[in-house]
């Protein structure tokens, strides 16, 4: 790769990066059927190919093929590109992810910070598609979205930062680097209270249940989205998913080691997909097994209990790293 | 979903908090219970009133039943609450049978004690599945108490199948007694099922009793006073919940239920949580009435007017009779007007539903939009009996 | 539910929530153990109880051959949601039914016919896939409804049946004995796994 033109590898690596990112998101969300299923007596997808293999490429087609309808009187502009800005943060994310030492697209000096902070740019995609769609549904739900996301980014931030400071650096692959001989989350208390505060405030920020008031079907029917159809739902829908992703392969990395694992070294993206695989089954083990909880208390929730606890978490953390340096 | 324009949405959400939203949930609406339209008048997030709209659901069952005879009919009388048939369907033979002061078989009467327990159980099962559905929505953790329960209630209806034929709307009363009676087997399967709910409701319990969603969801929603409740009229686990030890199988025994030994949970706090905790022992108090049943079955007919020689066989004289029972939703009456002939003069319904809808406007206002949903599940309407 | 940052109620509330949690994972993730209770229906069949009511079917005598049905109009006369139509056909020693018309579309399957029927002519099946995309289908003549008869089985409800089931015990020799429990069959095993049919994963 030393011959070509640094541009063009950064093109190649990215194009390479965006068909294997759309691939794992439309399977994730098979695989999240799946489990889903077995957690409810029951078998998910099973006719569209052996065992529903061809679900996701079943759902992609139909939506393809799905009447684009723009309300009467939505505002076009807006209703039309809120799903672009809601998907590109939440692509543009992965770019910063290392899944080998040495192999990602952009390995930033500033990893941490510009995944969190590109990552919560997705709220004003969200708000763009509740806005234009001229219905009240639309619009409360994503009047709870913003309440919901901006009070939850905080915490994760926060929860976010305690491997930060264990490993003394923002850059990604640094942090990976960091987890050779122990990972994050076995670190005593720290790391525990830690993964588990990332765990809470990502699910939260995604708007996954038991959080997810802003699209909860039985009261606002869908949501910011009620309005879209076709292939502008499968972008949001993608969107989602690919955030939901985001946030367990920047989960596994900062608390579970990234690519560290048996086994040879060229395994290291191998172990890295299942352990962010496994992140991404537990916040879905948590999705399907409780009931939502309502605004006002997801709001209190954040400000009085986690922020104040993640807060206390980063203080306790430096100070146990300032402590062992002398 | 009333779309309005976009300077009006513009001009009704204004910051300093006093513009108002009307917002209609309904008829159309995943959590709506059947077809109901709830109007509400919002500011911000909170309902300061409620307009609720029926009849969506209007089948005429009232006149129905004046072109019906007595022998006729009782299969249709499933069809006003459709999801537990046994109920209605005694209300009506009840009426019928007190006015023509037909006599009912004991063995009759045990077994309609036993199919109207299996019925609560059955739509208490649907209730707490629809409402954790309501609550936590059908994509989420709602959905999954949601399939355990269908998964139970199955069962029920599975052992209903065997007994009558029919999985939801059975015709299993009439005039005089019941038509089917225990096929070979049959107690067997039922106390095992019966066991196995039991064990199940453990695990629901331990899904939703001490979760702190369900807490925040639940406790201090929708609180119906005592004074309310008894003003309004609304009946069953309502009724119980806020404080009024009013059973109409303890207040006036029908159908031998003296012979049962059973206990009436009563709760004082009023809100959601108290009828989830009065439903949660009725439950098990079912099953209890339930095994007494299969114990002390006796032998005998099962019915005083047995076999259908022809569609005008029962007639009842010229008076008038109500009889209620109770339902899984409250008090289920029938009240009739004979003429001395096969058919009724006049035939009305008292939906246990339609009287608890009533209290809905006094305990909504001064909650937020999440929790109206949590307080119509607790309600549990069905609007079969509601429009009828 | 959310208390105030006080240390001790704090934890203590903190520490409740955490066991609810755990509790609540922990029966979602039995249910991942157990088997699925889904039956993959139409590939393996549903196990229908004996006394089903599924489809309506005219009936031969299977001793002499010939149609059960005598054209006496009772089950006309009882059907709630009128559906059924029959014109007598007056023969020596017996009637027979000319036409029988049966609207499936509009039948309640309340089994009145069944009930009333004195020959035990009309009897349900213990199947009901009659799905079809047009509702002309549904309308029954004489020749579909024998054939239904032929087709699928019949459940064990007949009108003899269900009026001895209802009768009062018979002292009298030669009859069905006094209160003859009915064999309708118990319904498919309860297990914990729910469906009789096999499931695979």
């Amino acid at each position: 790769m030393t011959g070509l033109h640094p541009a063009l590898v950064g093109l190649i690596a990215s194009s390479v990066l965006l068909g294997a990112l759309l691939g794992l998101v439309a399977y994730v969300t098979l695989l999240e059927r799946k489990f889903a299923a077995r957690l409810q007596s029951r078998i998910g997808p099973y006719r569209v190919g052996p065992h529903g293999l061809l679900q996701p490429i079943a759902d992609g087609v139909k939506l393809l093929l799905k009447e684009d309808l723009v309300p009467a009187d939505a505002d076009r502009t807006i209703f039309n590109l809120a799903p672009l800005v809601f998907l590109v943060p939440c692509l543009l994310i992965f770019a910063t992810i290392p899944f080998a030492p040495g192999l990602g697209v952009a390995d930033l000096n500033i990893g941490v910070l510009f995944f969190l902070a590109v990552s919560s740019m997705e709220i004003v995609g969200l708000f763009m598609a509740g806005w234009s769609s001229n219905n009240k549904y639309a619009l409360l739900s994503a009047m709870r979205a913003v309440n919901q996301v901006i009070s939850y980014d905080l915490p994760l931030i926060m929860a976010a930062l305690v491997p930060v400071i264990l490993a003394g650096s923002l850059q990604l692959s640094a942090i990976a680097d960091a987890q050779q001989g122990l990972w994050f989350v076995f670190y005593p208390v720290l790391g525990q209270l830690g993964f588990l505060a990332y765990i809470v405030a990502s699910v939260a920020a995604e708007n996954r249940v038991p959080f997810d008031i802003l699209e909860a079907e039985s009261e606002l029917v869908a949501g910011f989205r009620v309005e879209y159809s076709g292939m502008k739902f499968a972008f949001i829908q993608l969107a989602e998913y690919a955030h939901v992703m985001g946030t367990s392969f920047l989960g596994a990395l900062l608390f579970l080691g990234a690519w560290s694992g048996p086994g040879p070294l060229w395994l290291g993206p191998l172990w890295f997909l299942l352990k962010a695989l496994g992140v991404f089954l537990l916040i879905t083990w948590i999705r399907w097994s409780f009931i939502r909880v309502r605004v006002d208390q997801i709001l209190q929730i954040s400000w009085k209990l986690l922020l104040p606890a993640t807060l206390l978490l980063v203080m306790a953390t430096a100070i146990t790293v300032v402590m062992r340096i002398p | 979903m009333s779309p309005e324009t976009s300077p009006t949405i513009v001009k009704t959400l204004d910051y300093t908090g006093s513009e108002r939203l009307t917002m209609n949930m309904g008829p159309q609406h995943p959590s709506a219970h059947g077809v109901f339209r709830a109007i509400l008048t919002l500011e911000g997030e909170k309902v300061v009133a409620v307009d609720a709209v029926i009849g969506y659901l209007h089948r005429c069952h009232e006149k129905l039943s004046e072109t019906l005879t007595y022998a006729q009919y009782p299969s249709i009388a499933s069809k006003t609450d459709y999801v537990a048939a046994m109920t209605s369907e005694l209300a009506y033979v009840s009426a019928a049978e007190r006015l023509a002061k037909i006599d009912v078989p004991k063995r009759a009467q045990y077994l309609r004690v036993l199919v109207a327990e299996l019925q609560r159980v059955a739509s208490h099962c649907l209730w707490l599945g629809t409402w954790c559905m309501d609550m936590g929505g059908a994509l989420g953790g709602g959905a999954t108490v949601f399939l355990y329960c269908i998964r139970e209630r199955e069962l029920v209806l599975d052992l209903f199948e065997s007994l009558t034929g029919a999985r939801l709307l059975y015709g299993f009363h009439q005039v005089g007694g019941v038509r089917y009676d225990m096929p070979e087997g049959w107690a067997g399967e039922c106390r095992k099922t019966v066991d196995l709910i039991e064990q199940r409701l453990l695990e629901y319990e331990g899904l939703l009793e001490s979760n702190a969603f369900f807490q925040m969801r639940t406790r201090g929603v929708g609180v119906i006073s005592r004074e309310l409740a008894e003003d309004v009229g609304i009946g069953g686990p309502l009724l119980r919940a806020s404080g009024v030890a009013f059973d109409l199988r303890r207040a006036q025994p029908y159908s031998s239920y003296e012979d049962f030994d059973f206990k009436v949970p009563v709760e004082t706090a009023g809100d959601c949580y108290a009828r989830y905790q009065v439903r949660m022992v009725e439950f098990r108090e079912s099953i209890k009435i339930v095994r007494q049943v299969l114990d002390g079955l006796p032998e005998g007919p099962i019915s005083s007017r047995p076999g259908l020689k022809s569609v005008a066989q029962v007639r009842v004289p010229k008076g008038e009779m109500y009889t209620r029972v109770e339902g899984p939703r409250g008090e289920v009456g029938c009240y009739l007007i004979g003429d001395g002939g096969a058919k009724p003069y006049r035939m009305k319904w008292r939906g246990a539903s339609f009287s608890n809808l009533a209290v809905l406007p006094y305990i909504i206002p001064g909650h937020q939009v999440a929790d109206v949903v949590a307080i119509m599940g607790s309600v549990d309407p069905v609007f079969g009996e509601v429009d009828r | 539910m959310v208390a105030d940052l006080r240390p001790k109620g704090f934890l203590a509330e903190t520490w409740q929530l955490v066991r609810a949690v755990l509790r609540a994972m922990r029966i979602t993730a039995l249910s991942f153990i157990r088997k699925p209770v889904t039956v993959h229906y139409p590939d393996k069949p549903r196990v229908y109880p004996d006394r089903y009511r599924g489809l309506l079917a005219l009936t031969y005598d299977p001793a002499t051959g010939e149609e059960n049905c005598i054209g006496c109009r009772l089950c006309e006369f009882v059907c709630p949601p009128a559906v059924i139509q029959v014109e007598m056909l007056k023969s020596e020693k017996r009637n027979f039914a000319k036409t029988f018309t049966l609207e499936l579309y509009a039948c309640e399957f309340c089994e009145l016919c069944v009930q009333v029927c004195p020959t035990d002519a009309i009897v349900m099946m213990k199947s009901f896939d009659m799905a079809t995309a047009d509702r002309r289908d549904m309308l029954l003549d004489k020749d579909r409804l024998h054939a239904i008869g032929e087709q699928y089985t019949a459940s064990w409800a007949t009108g003899n049946r269900l009026r001895d089931m209802q009768a009062p015990p018979k002292k009298a020799a030669g009859e069905k004995p006094a209160h003859e429990k009915p064999a309708g069959g118990a319904p498919p095993v309860v297990s914990e796994g729910g469906g009789a049919a096999g499931v695979e994963p």
